[in-house]
């Protein structure tokens, strides 16, 4: 899911650490508002480690078998934590396992951790909508589908517009469209998966679901 | 979860002599640099001074090998499609498929750009260990909250991998096998993801008690006793002025 080093052009690779760099300041200087800002910072780390090791737990999708993103869940349970933990999550990534890149790591953190921001800001609506099990499983499918979902569609726009590809302007939508399409199904386990995990904390640890 | 990593930051050789920050800021010009090349007729020279940088730094090529086949699956998947869909000018028609010039060009820079910015990325963090490199990230201007984080992370990740892998071996011998897709399967898995979250948020609890303990937060003197000397600096205004000689070569040719 991650874009590696070589491909795009360095127009966009620029433009990615440019919003990264944006975005962490904002998140930053939001954390900073709060009375202890040092005090989240544990939890935070220790959260990003296990969402990083829960992401590798595979599904069995015969005839093979499918990891997760969960990003919407830890945009839900992370708060402004969550964009320096998916930078930070990426940059481990690409280092330890040359998995994504290093000239990539804006674009590939903006891929990833807006949609995170999203899902918390949406899982918020929980605060009005009530905090029953069925409505944290729809806000926790929402957060799950909308996450992976929002990612595949950044991810294939900014491949497809960019790969130095002589493509039809109308191939192009028609590719990126079919593409998406083929996620859903990916999105709708991801979303009942994340729907799962919240209940799940809901039940255990409810203060983990920040919005709570 | 084992990296291996940093199995051969204790080697000896200039790279490895080399002060973290100048390290991190030239390497990274050059990736930039490399990543801005284009021009086909630079890209010999591109190779070569990867070649020259890896040569100096003393790693074995099995390391390099080793680290490059996993991004290499996409690397190839790209290979292969794009000289078949990308340009116009077909240099070979093989039945229903035209291998195009445009895209076999495209193949060939995206290949030597991953190539170099790989290379040259193993160097950066093959000669260095993890934790100094964010020390002297923190040096040069990083966030407190994020270098915290990532040690952190980086402190706990292992720990935290070996408890997934122990809960599901308990899992297991309790007698769970998923090998079809089925909703009860997801909720136990689902369960188990949510267990590993709940444990470490418990755990963080009492590392931050302990830190707390030992003085977090509270100023003190610096950690980061980072020293360039004059010799350190050369080599970063050599490897700038290379970094420059491509963008600016780029832009000539």
């Amino acid at each position: 899911m991650h874009i590696p080093d070589g491909i795009l052009p360095i127009s966009v690779t620029a433009s990615g650490y440019a919003a990264t760099t944006a975005i962490t300041w904002y998140s930053v200087h939001k954390i900073n508002q709060k009375e202890n800002p040092r005090e989240d910072i544990p939890k935070a780390a220790l959260l990003t480690a296990a969402f990083f090791v829960a992401s590798l737990i595979h599904i069995p999708v015969p005839p093979t078998s499918v990891h997760l993103v969960l990003n919407g869940l830890l945009g839900v349970t992370l708060g402004y934590f969550a964009f320096p933990a998916i930078l930070i999550g990426l940059f481990f990534q690409a280092v330890m396992f040359q998995h994504g890149g290093l000239t990539t790591l804006g674009i590939n953190a903006v891929i990833m951790g807006l949609p995170a921001l999203v899902c918390f800001y949406i899982f918020r609506l929980r605060n009005i909508a009530g905090k029953g099990e069925r409505m944290t499983g729809a806000f926790g499918f929402l957060a799950g589908f909308g996450g992976v979902g929002v990612s595949a569609v950044l991810l294939l726009v900014i491949l497809l517009t960019n790969i130095p590809a002589e493509l039809d302007a109308s191939v192009e939508r028609t590719a990126i469209f079919t593409l998406t399409l083929a996620h859903v199904p990916l999105m709708a386990i991801e979303g009942a998966f994340t729907a799962l995990m919240a209940v799940f904390l809901q039940r255990v640890r409810p203060e983990i679901l920040v919005g709570a | 979860m084992n990296i291996g990593l940093d199995q051969y930051v204790y080697l000896a050789s200039p790279l490895h002599r080399w002060e973290p920050r100048c390290k991190l800021i030239g390497l990274m010009a050059l990736i930039f640099a490399f990543s801005f090349v284009g021009n086909l007729s630079i890209l010999p020279a591109m190779l070569v001074v990867t070649a020259a940088v890896f040569a100096v730094s003393k790693l074995p090529v099995s390391f390099m090998l080793r680290r490059l086949r996993y991004p290499g699956f996409f690397i190839l998947a790209v290979i292969l499609i794009l000289p078949f869909v990308s340009g116009s000018t077909v240099v070979l028609s093989m039945g229903p498929l035209d291998l195009r010039q445009e895209g076999l060009i495209s193949v060939l820079s995206i290949a030597a750009r991953f190539l170099s910015i790989l290379t040259i990325g193993l160097v950066l963090f093959g000669t260095t260990p993890l934790l100094t490199t964010i020390k002297s990230m923190r040096a040069l201007g990083l966030p407190s909250i994020l270098a915290d984080m990532a040690f952190l992370f980086f402190r706990y990740l292992f720990e935290i991998s070996d408890e997934l892998r122990r809960m599901e071996t308990a899992m297991r011998l309790r007698g769970l096998s998923l090998r079809r897709f089925s909703i009860h399967g997801l909720r136990t898995l689902a369960w188990l993801g949510g267990s590993i979250l709940v444990r470490s948020y418990e755990r963080a609890d009492s590392v931050y008690k302990a830190m707390i303990l030992r003085g977090y937060g509270q100023a003190g003197r610096s950690q980061y006793d980072l020293r360039a000397s004059s010799r350190d600096l050369i080599a970063l205004g050599v490897i700038l002025m290379v970094a420059g000689g491509f963008i600016a070569g780029d832009i000539l040719v």
